[in-house]
């Protein structure tokens, strides 16, 4: 009976030992870079301020774009609907949280329900317009559903609210989550979140359900001729989607001082498609490599180059369509075999 | 006739309903009101027509959604902006960019040449890249060391938003001028073109070379001696040429405006289609992408060379006139005095904005509309958007077409900036906008359809400006005494909201066809 | 014997999808050649390919002594060579007569053409003004193989000329190929093998993406092994 579970133990840590090296990496990343520092990790359990505490910001603004990506994959990469409205999915998050928790006064839980049922909502408002149209004409409807939606946020009628064109600032977080003084835990928090999330969509994408999500986005003519009714499927897909983006959100607000109308504008629809495209589109994965990518990019850009970091981001963006067209997974998943052939010529060389 | 009205029931109930509304609200405001709401609807319709055909027009043949149209009319109405108030800036630069253009005019003699030279196959993997990597080295080396006297985005007395200012005072500020200082002249025009040649050389190495019989003749140079001619000649020519640019008036300095903008526009359209979309042919999702992303490093460039403040492009004296008798009531009094505004029906009507864009826009319309329908070109393209394998198959080169039509958009959408420019002003977010606008407009009349980009373009801009206007006068409830005020927010949204509704009783918009 | 065009053992590939797998078509010149099969054996891929629409990635096309395996399409078609694809593909947004203008490879092609193809398809010069979605199929049929020979071709290809067509309307066409087969050569492909039999005089038989005969037609016609093995027809 031991042996049995042994040997399955052991099976199961061969096969994931890339992504249980990856945990392992990211739990301990705090005290790692604590320590580089010459922090103990008693200090950095008690949320000193110093790098740990800076790359643990970093970690977490990384995990809330990897959720956003996640979400986007999974209607884009893995549907193969092209929702230009996504930002919408993920602003709706944000604000909602901000407003019922500053100007309502609800609790956490109260307002993640709250999240949640707008975020159902709004995908079986996006689900309205699905059987209609399709392709190019779809994402010219969600795209001016979510422009309708930034220009709703930024309109200085709703000022009180959702702070117009400045930003919702001023949420007051419960102090066991505080980003300010409970960083730590934050941290993990949003590690457990963002696993638990990819290990359902992993789930999903394998299931029956899933795999007649891939077929649509293969053929949808052939996906209903074979007798599935492909509107309820996408609408799964876009409700599963939207739950996950209304989370993120639903982080940013509490992780960010302000939250900016950016957020709900186009320009971050194409922040999600460019780390997909970075990581690899439909590979879920590459979602979580393509945040870290991206961001890091942006952070390093930004800093040693200034104002037109995102002039390069483009540019990287550009070269990556032209020459990395399958992103870091997509291309890793397709090249491994040769990888690891080249691996082995150099092992052997040395060995 | 019945059986049209039996399979056209659906857009001809929708037509009426729109022209029902339309009737409305007419009737909730007074004559004056109207006529000036009218016109600038046309106007801004006319404008977001010039974008949603070109982009339209593209997507029909091409098969790819140009997501940085938008930006590329932006960077017409900043590239016109320019030619009309910095004469100075726009002669320095067409030395360095016809020698930059140069090398790729000799386009037909590369592969010519590749197949002259026996290398090894490393090398020839590898001479490409080198020779485009010496290209951009040189490129490097030379560009920021050639003298152009342009603005300083950072110094306010130096900004755009100060000569744009100054020159609508009327007086048109230089900077000084200036001058080779590091690198020698000839050596920096020798190193220009040189390093030209040899990137165009190695881009052209990246295709693959068929087995072509290239007769190569004085066609395949004169574009290139054209150019070197005119590098050299405003090389030589450039002070005398900033001179009498300068002393133009502004009239005609506008005309060279718009005439440099769409060329440009169409240049650079024609640039993008065979550098960058052309790779892209066989995974059209990445064309989306790619645009989306250009669409992003153009903003970049954009805030790079002009800066981030909004400002306004003068108007031309034509239109900028004012006196006695202005507002004119007639046309005798407006053209003796180029008055700014003309009264028509007790509405006072600006004439650069409310009249000269609009019939600029029918223009556009009518001229694209013949190019289509009479001449080969034009059939090509309408049989190329059904069928562009067969077209091919006919002996007749879609790509060249392909590109013909690219620029052909990127132009329209450039002169529709330089249009803008003096009636919207010049803002980094401007072509975002209007880009949300003719993709509205497309997806109202149907996204190939030319006439259903006319009547999406119209019902776009005046819904918007008849809400603004209500926005002003309020609207009265029927029954009731209260008056509603539609807010600015509600103008994008209410187009939006017509394009969701159409979609759905219509979903290839009104014009479209079924598939 | 003189060939007009050869094709030499081609591969082609429709994405990952390996179509054509050794196909060798000779066509001699001034001829009739047709190419038989079952539905999806090929046929279709094997005129794209040697009109360059779907490229081999093997073997050799030439035409008139020449390789053109590596060309582009229209380069292929301006060499001499007319296409006449499947379901009639005429462009429905043109009117019948700009389908035959567009067809122009010199100016005035159209002009000096016209009488011709009028007397081989009179029904067409009345049709001129209206657009192509207004057309029957035959008349549709009739128009995009009066489309192929605007310009001066010396090769037609023609692709399923009898499919869906009414048997009037079949033999009126079958006039029309043999009268066009005295100035130029044809390359058919036809499911219909009474018809291919009656108007061909050679044959290649290709079979899940491989040329596996090919001869002259009235040795196939006695050859009702072949027949039945390949064509499944009696």
């Amino acid at each position: 009976m031991t042996q049995q579970i042994n040997s399955r133990l052991s099976a199961f840590f061969s096969t994931h030992r890339a992504a249980l090296f990856t945990l392992l990496v990211l739990i301990l990343l705090p005290f790692i870079v604590g320590l580089m520092d010459g922090e103990s990790p008693m200090m950095v359990f008690a949320n000193e301020s110093g790098n740990s505490k800076f790359a643990q910001g970093l970690a977490i603004e990384i995990f809330i774009l990897a959720l956003y990506a996640l979400s986007f994959d999974l209607i884009f990469g893995i549907t193969g609907m092209l929702s230009f409205g996504h930002s919408m999915f993920f602003g709706v998050g944000a604000y909602l949280t901000g407003i019922a928790i500053k100007t309502f006064g609800l609790s956490l839980p109260a307002t993640l329900g709250l999240v949640f049922i707008a975020a159902i909502v709004q995908a079986i408002l996006f689900g309205l317009v699905l059987p209609r149209v399709k392709g190019i004409t779809f994402a010219l409807v969600t795209l001016g559903l979510g422009s309708v939606f930034h220009i709703v946020v930024m309109s200085s009628e709703l000022g009180p609210y959702t702070g117009a064109d400045v930003g919702l600032q001023g949420v007051i977080v419960p102090a066991f989550i505080s980003p300010a003084n409970e960083r730590l835990r934050f941290y993990f928090i949003a590690l457990t979140i963002l696993i638990l999330v990819y290990l359902i969509y992993k789930r999903f994408v394998d299931s029956p359900t899933g795999r007649v999500c891939v077929a649509i986005r293969e053929n949808e003519g052939r996906a209903r001729m074979l007798g599935y009714n492909t509107f309820y499927f996408k609408l799964a897909a876009l409700t599963l989607s939207s739950l996950t983006a209304a989370l993120a959100g639903f982080m940013h607000t509490l992780y960010q001082p302000i939250v900016s109308p950016n957020i709900a504008g186009m320009g971050f629809t194409v922040t999600a498609l460019l780390i997909i495209l970075i990581g690899g589109v439909g590979t879920l994965s590459g979602a979580l490599v393509g945040a870290v990518v991206y961001r890091l990019l942006d952070f390093g850009l930004r800093r040693y180059i200034g104002e037109s970091a995102s002039f390069i981001s483009g540019a990287v963006y550009v070269l990556f369509v032209l020459f990395i067209p399958f992103g870091i997974v997509g291309t890793w998943k397709m090249k491994s075999l040769q990888i690891k052939q080249g691996w082995q010529r150099i092992q052997k060389l040395f060995g | 006739m019945s059986s049209y009205f039996r399979k056209n029931y659906v857009l001809l109930i929708t037509l009426s309903v729109i022209a029902a509304l339309f009737v409305a609200a007419a009737q909730g405001m007074e004559k004056k009101d109207f006529v000036i709401t009218l016109l600038r609807g046309l106007s801004v319709g006319s404008l977001t027509f010039l974008v949603a055909s070109g982009f339209s027009l593209i997507f029909g043949l091409l098969d790819v959604l140009n997501l940085a149209h938008g930006t590329l009319f932006m960077i017409g109405a900043y590239i016109g902006w320019t030619v009309f108030v910095r004469p100075d800036t726009f002669v320095d630069l067409l030395t360095p960019l016809a020698l930059i253009l140069s090398g790729f005019a000799l386009g037909d003699v590369y592969p010519l040449l590749a197949t002259r030279i026996r290398l090894g196959l490393s090398v020839k993997r590898i001479l490409p890249w080198a020779l485009v990597l010496v290209s951009i080295l040189i490129f490097g080396f030379i560009l920021p060391r050639y003298p152009i006297s342009i603005w300083d985005v950072e110094n306010y007395g130096q900004s755009p938003v100060t000569y744009s200012f100054m020159a609508d005072q009327g007086t048109r500020l230089l900077a000084p001028v200036a001058a080779f200082t590091e690198i020698s002249a000839p050596l920096a025009l020798i190193g220009l073109l040189l390093a030209s040649i040899i990137g165009a050389f190695g881009l052209s190495l990246f295709n693959s070379v068929t087995q072509q019989q290239f007769k190569l003749n004085w066609k395949n140079y004169a574009g290139f001696a054209i150019l070197l001619l005119v590098a050299l000649l405003t090389f030589i020519f450039n002070e005398s040429l900033t001179a009498s640019l300068t002393g133009l008036s502004s009239n005609w300095l506008f005309v060279i405006a718009v005439l440099v903008a769409t060329l440009s526009g169409a240049g650079l359209g024609a640039l993008i289609e065979s550098t960058l979309i052309r790779p892209l042919y066989i995974r059209p999702i990445y064309q989306l992408m790619l645009t989306l992303g250009m669409s992003a490093i153009g903003i970049e460039i954009v805030r790079a060379i002009w800066g981030r403040p909004e400002f306004v492009m003068p108007k031309p004296v034509f239109f900028n006139g004012s006196g006695g008798v202005c507002p004119a009531t007639n046309f005798a009094d407006w053209w003796a005095n180029n008055c700014s505004t003309i009264l028509l029906l007790d509405g006072r009507v600006r004439v650069y904005n409310e009249i000269f864009i609009p019939i600029v826009g029918l223009v556009v319309l009518i001229s694209i509309w013949m190019l289509l329908q009479r001449t080969r070109l034009g059939m090509v393209i309408r049989a190329g958007v059904q069928d562009r394998e067969m077209v091919e198959a006919l002996g007749i080169n879609v790509r060249r077409v392909f590109t013909m039509v690219f620029a052909l958009g990127v132009g329209l959408a450039a002169l529709g900036g330089i249009l803008a420019a003096p009636s919207m002003g010049l803002s980094n977010a401007m072509g975002e906008s209007l880009f949300l606008n003719a993709l509205i407009a497309l997806a109202i009349g149907g996204l190939t359809n030319y006439p259903g980009a006319a009547l999406g373009s119209v019902l776009v801009g005046l819904i918007q400006q008849f809400i603004i206007k209500y926005g002003q006068i309020g609207i009265a409830i029927p029954f009731t005494d209260i008056i509603f005020k539609p807010t600015p927010p509600l103008v994008p949204a209410s187009t939006v909201l017509l394009m969701v509704i159409i979609l759905l009783i219509l979903p290839n918009g009104l014009l479209g066809k079924k598939e | 014997m003189e060939y007009i065009l050869d094709v030499q053992n081609i591969h082609t590939f429709i994405g990952q999808y390996h179509i054509l797998q050794g196909v060798d078509v000779r066509v001699p010149k001034g001829s009739i050649t047709a190419l038989l099969g079952r539905n999806g054996a090929g046929k279709t891929t094997t005129l794209k390919s040697i009109i360059g629409l779907t490229p081999p990635r093997e073997g050799k096309v030439i035409y008139e002594g020449k390789e053109v395996q590596d060309m582009r399409s229209f380069d292929i078609a301006s060499k001499g060579i007319g296409f006449v694809p499947e379901h009639r593909a005429i462009f429905r947004d043109l009117t019948v007569e700009e389908n035959l203008k567009i067809a122009e490879r010199v100016k005035g092609d159209y002009l000096r053409k016209k009488e011709f193809i009028f007397d081989l398809f009179p029904d067409l010069k009345r049709l001129m003004a209206l657009s192509g979605t207004a057309l029957s199929g035959g008349q549709q049929q009739m128009l995009a193989i009066a489309r192929a020979l605007v310009a001066d071709n010396h090769l037609l290809l023609i692709d399923e000329p009898s499919e869906g067509l009414a048997p009037v309307i079949i033999e009126h066409m079958m006039k029309a190929i043999r009268l066009l087969s005295k100035d130029s050569t044809i390359v058919l492909v036809e499911q219909n093998f009474l018809v291919a039999s009656q108007l061909a005089e050679y044959y290649v038989i290709i079979e899940e993406g491989r040329s596996v005969q090919a001869g002259s037609m009235k040795d196939l016609a006695n050859d009702k092994a072949a027949i039945h093995r390949y064509l499944g027809a009696a």
